[in-house]
């Protein structure tokens, strides 16, 4: 388990970790979300000692994290970059050893993974001869080639096609289900909602949500309804009880409270239009994410 | 994971990555190549002048041609003789280059344009011996008795060096490896340099940083790079060597042992002091452009130390020659030349050693942590006190950034930094002016003393600028002002 305790970093006036704590359970993907700047890159250049914290500590299984632990952990920094003139295979195999493994642990894992992301017949290539996303798929190879306990990855969807993207959360699934911990940060919300069990959110700083996606979603007290409706939108009467969030084309969403009287309400939508649905939800994680940061 | 091992790990890329690289390779067979043919080449041009030919017309004494022939075989020169009937013909012979020289009446040197020194007192010897003998007969002397008599002394011409027991073959060995020591020492600088810069401006340092710290990559770095060079400067040195003796033309100088030993211990000495700074220096840069633009300035002091050696080997005794070969910047280029020019005593190489691997250590303490600090940063190139009191990142800029900037305009902090920036011009003219002073009363040479004082002055002012690139805007660094350019 990964654990962030109370982590604090200031970099002149900014705070950019701010008792930051949460956890990162193993055979789980975490997502990590915040707006730029909120400290996600901060708190993840934490684990591999590229950023000294303030006070605080992080922890992996119990115990302070050091050079004998990060040689267990992969990382593929938001920034990509790797030699762009050594050959794939050289390169993956080089990264392997600084981790302290035997060459022949590393030639399989390396191997395994060039022939699981169909780029074995690039291995003698130099990186800068490969497409984009073949580029992108030898950093995440980057990231695996110590099989690591923890794996820790910033922005992996950010510029991939739908394609690569479908490709690379099966691979995040995968590597997960094998017992690794995986955190990981993100913009793309509906993605992370579909993936991750576990999310964090993070801003100015601070933990705002941390925990299960599906017990997070059930905490939050309001509901979200949604009502299908054919022919005029339906006119709502005033009350508090309920706030319009968004009404066009024949689709209405409605935040309420969690007690709220459904029965009245689809009463009152009946009296004016002819409802095709209706649908009574905790809010998504997009609204999670929007209720956590303006807070 | 062990740190020497990870270091061992980067140097063996290092070695194995330029290594194979088709620009080294190509590199170092031209050079190779450039270093035996200039040994070679010389030894085979020098069969032609091995020749003369010598054209006789008019009235000449009967023995001239033996006589030639004789004087030419004792300085290794073989005459050949041609015979004109008509002086026009034998000199549109000079002039076309058939002829190295035309004898008219055995009296007359005809050139082609200017005489060949050696090829003239071959001709004239002989026709002085030649006409000696003519005259004794006429006389009624023995002219073998004769002859014995005037037969002149061999004179030897003996070169004398600076220093007892070192001739000018060992000036122009010390010159030599003045030279190869400042090639290599600046090559391979400038391939860490290189190195660094490519890390950081790829990002690649970010996968390495996460996986070792940033003393085993740099050292790692400067380990392999200069087992490199030392390579091949033993290649090339090796390449010489064999040259020469097959060759055999060449006058290797004079080379001792353990003149060549120190010349590899100073390479290492020199190589590691440079290559330190570089490394430090260039994780400044962002990119590759800006790479030399940060290292400008030792650039200018390495060659400046070159210059100064060189300079060194005309002037052993002088009082700034000896100081040279001590002052850890100039000692890697000034010592080892002081050494194979035997004017250093025992104890010399040992000061010399002791303060540079002394700066050495400074240096790697210090470069240490400027690139530690500044190799993570992205964005504009670092000033070297914000890389040494550690360069504000990681994050974007966000609002409350933004706001601050518009704020730093203000009047008061231009004139303050305005009037900072007199003082300190002023005390480095004043301290520019003291060390000139010192040079001169030391060297007894004002010219000298000026040259120096004006050097230090530049250095250290353009070593400031680097220094304080941001010094103006220390208000936002102290509220941690981001300088990183927006991602995404």
């Amino acid at each position: 388990m990964l654990e962030f305790d109370a982590a604090a970093k200031r970099f002149g006036s900014l705070q950019a970790l701010d008792a930051c704590s949460f956890t990162a359970r193993p055979g789980r993907l975490t997502g990590f979300l915040g707006p730029n700047g909120a400290g996600k890159t901060t708190a993840m250049r934490t684990l591999f000692g590229l950023v000294e914290l303030d006070s605080g500590a992080v922890r992996w299984r119990g115990a302070a994290i050091g050079p004998e632990q990060r040689a267990r952990f992969g990382y593929m920094p938001e920034e990509r970059g790797l030699y762009p003139r050594m050959r794939v295979r050289d390169q993956l195999v080089y990264l392997g050893r600084l981790c302290g493994r035997s060459t022949a642990a590393v030639n399989r894992t390396v191997d395994a993974w060039l022939e699981r992301l169909g780029i074995s017949s690039r291995a003698a290539d130099r990186l800068d001869a490969l497409s984009h996303g073949n580029q992108q798929r030898v950093q995440l190879i980057a990231a695996l080639v110590n099989e690591p306990e923890l794996l820790v990855l910033d922005e992996p969807f950010s510029g991939l096609d739908p394609l690569a993207m479908t490709a690379m959360s099966e691979m995040l699934a995968e590597v997960a289900s094998a017992g690794t911990t995986v955190l990981f940060s993100s913009h793309q919300l509906d993605l992370v909602e579909d993936i991750c069990e576990d999310v964090v959110i993070i801003n100015a700083g601070r933990v705002m949500r941390a925990g299960d996606l599906a017990e997070l979603r059930a905490e939050v007290p309001q509901r979200i309804v949604t009502i299908r409706y054919r022919g005029t939108a339906p006119d709502w009467p005033r009350s508090s009880s309920f706030q319009v969030v968004d009404q066009h084309e024949g689709e209405a969403r409605l935040r309420v409270e969690q007690d709220a009287d459904l029965p009245a309400m689809l009463a009152a939508a009946q009296r004016t239009t002819e409802v095709v649905s209706f649908s009574y939800e905790p809010p998504t994680l997009s609204e999670l994410f929007r209720q956590a940061v303006a807070a | 994971m062990n740190g020497a091992h990870q270091t061992w790990l980067v140097a063996a890329r290092e070695l194995r990555e330029r290594g194979r690289s088709r620009a080294f390779l190509g590199s170092l067979v031209l050079m190779l190549l450039a270093v035996a043919g200039a040994i070679v080449l010389p030894a085979f041009l020098d069969t032609g002048p091995g020749t003369k030919d010598v054209g006789l017309t008019g009235t000449s004494p009967a023995g001239l041609p033996a006589a030639l022939q004789a004087q030419g075989g004792a300085v290794g020169t073989k005459i050949r003789i041609h015979r004109y009937d008509t002086q026009t013909g034998g000199e549109a012979a000079v002039r076309d280059g058939g002829l190295d020289v035309l004898v008219v009446d055995g009296r007359q040197l005809e050139w082609r344009k200017r005489a060949d020194e050696q090829l003239k007192a071959v001709v004239t010897g002989a026709i002085q011996l030649v006409t000696v003998r003519e005259r004794a007969e006429a006389a009624g002397m023995n002219p073998d008795d004769l002859l014995a008599v005037v037969q002149p002394l061999a004179v030897t011409n003996v070169g004398l060096g600076q220093v007892a027991g070192r001739s000018p073959d060992d000036e122009t060995a010390a010159f030599l490896m003045t030279l190869i020591l400042f090639f290599s020492i600046s090559t391979y600088g400038a391939m860490v340099l290189s190195g660094v810069v490519e890390e950081k401006s790829s990002r690649t340092v970010e996968v390495l940083l996460a996986r070792m710290p940033a003393r085993n990559l740099l050292a790692g770095k400067i380990a392999g790079i200069g087992l490199l060079g030392l390579a091949q400067v033993a290649a090339t040195a090796v390449v010489a060597l064999v040259a020469a003796s097959l060759a055999d033309s060449f006058d290797v100088p004079a080379v001792r042992g353990t003149v060549l030993v120190w010349a590899v211990v100073w390479f290492v000495l020199g190589y590691a002091l440079y290559a330190t700074v570089f490394g430090a220096l260039g994780s400044l840069a962002s990119r590759t452009e800006d790479a030399s633009s940060v290292t400008g300035p030792v650039t200018v002091l390495l060659v400046l130390g070159f210059m100064v050696s060189f300079a060194a080997i005309g002037s052993t005794e002088a009082t700034w020659a000896h100081l040279v070969s001590w002052f850890p910047i100039t000692a890697p280029l000034a010592m080892p030349n002081r050494i194979a020019m035997g004017v250093a005593t025992w104890w010399d190489p040992v000061v010399a050693v002791s303060f540079t691997v002394a700066t050495i250590a400074g240096l790697v303490v210090l470069g240490g942590r400027v690139y530690t600090r500044a190799m993570l940063h992205t964005g504009a190139t670092l000033s070297l006190g914000d890389a040494w009191r550690g360069a504000p990142r990681p994050t974007r800029s966000n609002v409350p950034t933004v706001i601050e900037t518009t704020e730093r305009k203000e009047e008061p902090v231009v004139t303050q930094s305005t009037t900072r920036e007199a003082r300190t011009l002023l005390i480095l003219i004043v301290t520019a002016m003291v060390v000139g002073g010192v040079v001169f009363a030391l060297a007894g040479d004002f010219v000298v003393g000026v040259g120096v004082g004006a050097a230090f002055f530049a250095l250290t002012r353009q070593a400031l600028k680097v220094w304080g690139r941001r010094s103006d805007h220390e208000a936002d660094t102290s509220r941690g002002r981001d300088r990183e350019p927006l991602h995404q």
